[in-house]
């Protein structure tokens, strides 16, 4: 039996002695039955009694101070029921995953930031109402170029973020200059001026890639309803408990009188980790209005008022030997942080991918973030890895060209051992030399030249690229993850997990966990999911955390209502209850199996009017281990040197979670994040205005996500290894399969067409510009 | 020179965001008659409301969903006198005398349909938004086509957006259902 290693509060429970009866199984989602019969309930769905529509006025000016509003007109507008604005709320803090922002601040910042909102009783007497709103604005120069704003001369952005050294993604400090905290996070080892003397090759290069909206299908919406006492925000966020939490400091109530339900939502990817602002404004009017308030953004409004994924741009040089070791590495990334971001707890995650992935002894990298008058910023599906995984992985590549050697010999002969290289900390488990060589063997790596005769005719060239990665999302602070277990005297069982399913599976994942330590079948175990009334505090489902972090809870709480279930039965088998084992619905004395009972029987032998219930809690991860998980992608690409098109044929993409709990659910991850990598790599192209900053395509027809059309052929490799730290040692694969795609389709296009790219996205006029055919 | 920028401001001067409706048109009321899988419903509309608004909010079939409400996204996708259509950019109005077929039509009673059964078997889904168009575009295709190649079904629902990317298994599932594989 393998040591109890279980990250949890208290004692761990002892490992399984059985295999598996539920875990590794495709099991069917549980809520499949709602989502294809159109009776899964979405926040915009609602309908309450008396419920009144909100819109909110937003700025047309990147950059302007508030001289005057005049709401007057629209308050007397028949049908309004409430308006606010900095009139009746001039000093109101609302909070994003507890980072506080200013409401209504005398200066506005970006194009699109809230100035007044109304609650009228149908959405075209708010829209009109809005419309009546006059606001004098005087206009500021304005700044949308991170490194203009760095120059001293630049002008000075009035970020949204207030300074609350208790909020880890909030900044400690104000910006000095537009520089966030006024200083830039650096990691360094070694020596690299020798570095960069002992290389035989040093190369530099710039790399940019463009800002990614998470374009969710559902626009946010929430309908919140006030009895003057008690709120129920029925939303479309990622985190129950952390909407809960912002809302009632926003709005001045105790948290327990913020009651936040989530029971379907139409696709987060981080976008929706914390209260948006508009939900601020529409909790703030039904309150106002003593009547329930539906919000609903439209399409433009949810490309212009949400976070999004940074842009960035970073100057990176290596030097590497003849024989492919790596000497020094330095390197300077810039990051737009807009007006505002969730950055506080990801100062060092841009570069850390750069700064731990290969073995190389000599390094300085330096993150700077930087405000200007864009949008908010913040997380998306990797939202720093997927954009730190580039510059680096599209390095490397480079760098094996220029020395004439295999890119995946380079990998492997720069393998990192240990996660910090300096301290020599050990990995929980790392097995990326497994999967580069499963993803790279799934497309024929060692044949790639295959292509070379054909590429000689005609326009269209193939090639193949790979690219490796780490991800971390597990069990990052803060840190706070309970579950609860529930069996009933009629032998079913509860999960009370305070978790929202973004599509992800999660409400599945648990009820798995659950069924796996009680050992009963799954569809006995209901999960209770996406509601603060009756579970206790989770965290929200974004960075990967999920199954990593409520896991060993749920497995806990489950071993601990299991215990006093034997506890009850032991007697009538006459055993000890240590000597009872449970599997598909039956409890057995394991050195006589003879001696049984269904696990019914067992349930009924809980005291009438009672049951079983039990708690599980996560603990933080300790120091002394790194928890990351890794992978690698190979594709296959056809770039048509006429037109500039790429498209992406084929990714074998092999990623590293420990253990898979539900093979479909995790495909499904594989192939989400390839595809929304595909998205961002070639299609997803922001523009924003330079003179005015106005978002010139916040729309889905020319800001383009991939359709079926653009779906390459995706084989999904999960590779195991045992990590007993988790449940049933499954970490983390929601967003790890976006990271790598840019560069292995980067790599492929210089593989195929012998050009380097160093900017995404990657377009058409992109391909033909580095082809010397278009200017 | 002026940049488009400064264009739209100039056009949108106030909120910035769509105006979708039809503001400039005043509110008429009008009773009409819609078809709906197979029932037919006099309702009294605004005459300026779409048929997913009208099927939304006037009738409470919440199956239909919405994306962007002016025809880019595909969430809104029904069938209306056999052909896939948004509905967001039809006026109820105009649906009168048609014969529309939504989400809610697909199962009888709590049996679901062998595409629908197909969709929980394959893991077609995740968030599960824009299923309900997926199916409808899906059932569209199966009946012109009846043994659609691979390429008919990326075809057959390139008009809704999958954000989630289930894509792979939306279009195994409906050819699962055309080689009739589902056992479930």
């Amino acid at each position: 039996m393998t040591e109890a290693k279980l990250l949890v509060q208290g004692i761990p429970p002892e490992p399984l002695d059985r295999p598996f009866t539920v875990i590794g199984h495709s099991i069917s989602r549980i809520d499949g039955v709602e989502k294809v019969s159109g009776t899964a309930e979405y926040a915009g769905d609602i309908q309450l009694p008396n419920m009144l529509c909100a819109k909110i006025l937003r700025c047309p000016h990147a950059h302007a101070r508030i001289l005057k509003i005049d709401t007057s007109k629209a308050e007397a507008l028949p049908g309004v029921k409430a308006v606010i604005s900095r009139n009746n709320f001039p000093d109101w803090l609302t909070y994003w995953y507890l980072i506080p922002q200013f409401a209504f601040p005398e200066i506005v910042s970006y194009v699109g930031q809230e100035v007044a909102a109304v609650a009228a009783v149908d959405i075209d007497t708010a829209e009109r109402a809005l419309k009546l709103i006059e606001v004098d604005y005087q206009e500021l120069p304005a700044v949308f170029d991170p490194e203009e704003a760095l120059k001293p001369t630049s002008q000075k952005v009035t970020p949204l973020d207030v300074p609350d050294s208790t909020c880890p993604r909030a900044p400690a400090a104000w910006p000095v200059g537009n520089l966030y905290e006024g200083k830039t996070d650096i990691h360094t080892r070694g020596d690299i001026a020798k570095g960069f003397q002992d290389a035989d090759v040093v190369i530099e290069e710039v790399y940019n890639t463009s800002y990614q909206f998470h374009a969710t299908l559902q626009t946010r919406s929430s309908v919140i309803d006030w009895d003057g006492e008690n709120m129920t925000v029925h939303d479309s966020c990622q985190g129950v408990w952390q909407v809960s939490q912002d809302i009632a400091k926003s709005l001045g109530l105790p948290m327990e009188k913020v009651r936040v339900v989530v029971k379907y939502q139409g696709g987060g990817f981080g976008s929706k980790a914390g209260a948006q602002r508009y939900l601020h404004y529409a909790s703030r009017l039904a309150m106002m209005a003593g009547r329930p308030v539906r919000i609903e953004l439209t399409r433009p409004e949810e490309f212009i008022s949400h976070p999004h994924r940074h842009a960035t741009k970073t100057y990176l040089k290596m030097g590497v030997k003849r024989d492919g070791t790596l000497t020094a590495m330095e390197g300077r990334s810039i990051l737009n942080l807009g007006v505002g971001s969730t950055y506080g707890n990801q100062k060092e995650k841009l570069i850390e991918t750069a700064f731990e992935l290969y073995e190389c002894p000599n390094v300085k990298l330096e993150q700077v973030a930087v405000y200007t008058n864009t949008p908010l910023t913040g997380y998306m599906r990797s939202v720093m890895r997927a954009i730190g995984d580039f510059f680096l992985e599209a390095h490397m590549d480079r760098l094996a060209v220029e020395i004439g050697m295999d890119p995946l010999d380079l990998r492997m002969k720069n393998y990192a051992v240990f996660g910090d290289q300096v301290k020599k900390l050990p990995y929980s488990a790392k097995n990326l030399d497994k999967c580069m060589k499963i993803s790279t063997d799934a497309i024929d790596w060692k044949h790639r030249d295959r292509f070379v005769e054909d590429n000689k005719n005609g326009p269209i060239k193939r090639g193949i690229g790979m690219a490796s990665y780490m991800y971390d999302g597990v069990g990052m602070a803060p840190f706070k993850a309970s579950a609860d277990v529930v069996i009933k005297r009629n032998g079913t069982v509860e999960v009370l997990a305070g978790v929202v399913d973004i599509g992800g599976g999660q409400a599945t994942m648990m009820a798995m966990l659950a069924a796996e330590e009680l050992g009963v079948n799954v569809n006995s175990v209901k999960t209770v999911w996406g509601d603060t009334g009756p579970t206790q505090f989770a965290p929200g489902t974004h960075a990967s955390r999920m199954t990593a972090e409520m896991g060993p809870a749920v497995v806990q709480a489950a071993a601990n209502a299991r215990k006093k279930l034997f506890e009850l039965t032991a007697q009538r088998l006459s055993a000890e209850p240590i000597e009872l084992r449970s599997a598909l619905g039956k409890i057995q004395v394991s050195r006589d199996q003879q001696r049984s009972m269904s696990f019914e029987e067992a349930c009924q032998l809980i005291p009438d009017g009672e049951e079983i219930r039990a708690s599980g809690s996560r603990k933080p991860n300790p120091k002394d281990i790194v928890f990351h998980t890794f992978g690698s992608q190979a594709c296959e690409v056809e770039v048509n040197t006429d037109t500039g098109a790429v498209r992406v044929l084929r990714v074998a993409s092999a990623h590293e979670l420990g253990k898979v709990l539900n093979p479909k659910l995790v495909d499904s991850q594989h192939y989400g994040g390839i595809i929304m990598g595909i998205g961002y790599t070639l299609l997803e192209d922001p523009e924003f205005d330079s003179k005015t900053g106005i978002m010139l395509n916040p729309d889905l027809h020319q800001y383009r996500i991939p359709t079926s059309l653009e779906v390459p052929e995706i084989l999904p490799f999960n590779i195991e290894a045992p990590d007993p730290f988790f449940a049933y040692s499954a970490k983390a694969v929601g967003e790890a399969p976006i990271v790598p795609v840019a560069p292995s389709v980067r790599n492929a296009i210089y593989h195929a067409a012998g050009i380097w790219i160093n900017s995404l996205p990657i377009t058409p006029d992109a391909v033909l510009k580095a082809l010397g055919k278009s200017k | 020179m002026t940049s488009i920028g400064e264009l739209r401001l100039h056009m949108e001067p106030k909120t910035l965001v769509d105006e979708n409706r039809h503001q400039n048109q005043p509110r008429r009321v009008r009773r009409i008659v819609l078809s709906i899988n197979g029932d037919s419903h006099s309702i009294e509309v605004d005459a300026r409301s779409t048929l997913a608004e009208v099927l939304r909010e006037n009738l409470r079939m919440t199956g239909t969903k919405l994306g962007c409400n002016r025809s880019e996204c595909g969430t809104c996708t029904l069938i209306m006198d056999g052909r896939t259509v948004f509905s967001c950019t039809i006026l109820a109005v105009e649906a009168e005398g048609k014969c529309i077929e939504t989400i809610e039509g697909l199962a009888s009673g709590s049996d679901l349909n062998p595409l629908q059964k197909a969709f929980i078997k394959n893991d077609a889904l995740q968030c599960g938004y824009c299923i309900p168009a997926m199916l409808m575009a899906a059932t569209a295709l199966l009946r012109v086509k009846m043994e659609p190649t691979e390429d008919d079904v990326r075809q057959g629902i390139a008009g809704v957006y999958c954000r989630c990317g289930a894509y792979p298994n939306i279009v195994r599932a409906v050819l699962d259902v055309s080689r009739g594989q589902v056992d479930c």
